[in-house]
């Protein structure tokens, strides 16, 4: 899948909660309008990225994936912010 | 990371603490459905609240975990938390409630973490003697998150495991710890709602696997289990050292379920007859024909020695433990008290049936991918175990006991 974005974020090898607070912080630095790509390895992220964009303000999931890179299973999470 | 004195309970501490009827309070920080799905559940109900992380972020609002953790409690929870309890962090792998943990403690709440999470409440295993002799040793090896149970039965060195847990390094510790050989491994059962350890343990220990042959056909997609297995018919008798075991063909749960009698004194009932309930007879997609030969087994399992020890396969609640800390109760005392019992000695035929399928649970979508795998059908990695085997049991009709 072709989903464009501004920044990337690597989680992979990250614990919960960190992929989504770090997420929640870079996406602070973008513009409204602007993508960030977040690759985690941590499975509940995909749940727990889902929930989040559903309660919080200025925030969209574009996307979800799954993808294997280097071999490890990863969860990668498009998230835009809207305002 | 500065920690404050905020404490971990290991998953051993937490049954200790639910077994004791200990006070405290549940903030569990997981997703709802999570939460919804499998939650900490003690012998009496716990005072709990949900709250997802990522809910205390943007309620919180700040940058980190610990300071939105702090800003979320005092802004919107404090009414919620009481302050005169224990109040135990929860959440699915036991390292965001280690934050929320240290938020609580640093806002002055007593405080600990669960650590390893609801993954490791779930994954926990409980070892418990029924008897402990030279001759015969019976000790109950229990899954308490999950109320799944299995038994292992040792006499003059020897053992038989029944209905082993997926996780088999625990069977296998406990035959070194208490110096016996596993010379052999049955499942009364194709199990739907865990995946068995029993082909898995059986070749570990170069054993037989047991199996009855009509458990060795998955029911709903009507195909041969590829597993490699012993077949078990009525009346075949497992001796392990000094002691015989009898296999009693029960169908009803399942239609190649058994029971092991051993003597007049215990009975492994498998899921047949539980302590507060009956097994239900649906799991194999064919309720109403499997509920009648569920009746003729059950009344068949009555008729013994009122003395035999029931030792059941499943318990809906840690309420169900007796003094010891067992799953276990004489037979005569669960007629008297199970619902299920007596409706099905007291009821007619078509009165047991309706209670049967007026209290069926809900029948959970991956209980078919569960026989699958334990069919040898389907092989999950460790991850996709996990989560088929996620929350509680519901072998058991929903109509409890008195």
């Amino acid at each position: 899948m072709n989903q464009p974005f501004d920044k990337l974020l690597d989680a992979r090898g990250m614990n919960c909660p960190m992929p989504l607070v770090n997420a929640r912080k870079e996406l602070g630095k973008l513009e409204p309008g602007q993508v960030l790509k977040v690759v985690a390895t941590d499975r509940g992220s995909i749940a727990d990225f889902q929930g989040w964009t559903k309660i919080a303000k200025n925030v969209e999931l574009l996307a979800q994936e799954n993808e294997t890179m280097d071999g490890v299973n990863v969860y990668v999470h498009y998230v835009k912010r809207t305002a | 990371m500065k920690k404050n004195g905020e404490s971990a309970w290991t998953t051993e501490d937490l049954l200790t603490r639910l077994e004791r009827l200990e006070k405290f309070f549940v903030l569990d920080v997981r997703n709802r459905d999570e939460f919804e799905r499998f939650r900490l559940e003690g012998r009496e109900p716990l005072p709990a609240v949900n709250v997802p992380y990522f809910e205390m972020l943007e309620l919180g609002g700040k940058d980190e975990m610990v300071d939105s953790v702090i800003a979320c409690v005092e802004q919107h929870l404090a009414g919620l938390l009481p302050r005169d309890q224990l109040i135990l962090s929860v959440c699915a792998k036991g390292d965001t409630s280690e934050y929320v943990a240290q938020g609580l403690e640093q806002l002055g709440y007593t405080s600990a973490n669960l650590k390893g999470g609801m993954r490791a409440w779930g994954n926990y295993y409980a070892i418990r003697a029924v008897v402990e002799t030279p001759d015969l040793a019976i000790y109950q090896i229990s899954r308490p998150a999950r109320g799944c149970l299995s038994h292992v039965v040792a006499s003059d060195g020897k053992a038989l495991v029944i209905d082993p847990l997926r996780h088999v390094d625990v069977y296998r510790e406990l035959a070194q710890r208490k110096s016996f050989e596993i010379v052999g491994v049955v499942d009364t059962h194709g199990h739907a709602d865990h995946i068995s350890g029993g082909p898995a343990l059986a070749s570990a220990c170069g054993a037989p696997y047991y199996l009855h042959p009509y458990d060795a056909i998955h029911p709903i997609d009507v195909l041969p289990a590829t597993i490699c297995y012993e077949m078990i018919r009525d009346g075949h008798i497992f001796t392990v050292g000094r002691v015989e075991l009898e296999a009693l063909h029960i169908p009803g749960h399942t239609l190649g379920l058994i029971a092991l009698r051993l003597g007049d004194q215990y009975l492994f009932t498998g899921d047949s007859i539980f302590i507060a309930s009956i097994a239900r007879p649906d799991l194999g997609g064919r309720a109403e024909p499997w509920a009648l030969l569920h009746r003729q087994s059950l009344l068949k399992l009555t008729e013994l020695p009122g003395k035999i020890t029931v030792l059941p396969g499943h318990f809906s609640s840690l309420a169900e433990q007796n003094e010891a800390g067992l799953f276990a109760a004489p037979l005569e005392e669960l007629k008297r008290r199970s619902q299920g019992l007596q409706v099905l000695t007291r009821g007619s035929e078509e009165e047991f049936i309706r209670y049967l399928l007026e209290n069926l649970p809900v029948f959970p979508s991956e209980y078919v991918d569960i026989k699958r795998v334990n069919a040898g059908l389907l092989a999950p990695s460790e991850d996709e175990a996990s989560v088929l085997e996620l929350g509680k049991n519901v072998c058991g009709l929903s109509g409890g006991a008195s």
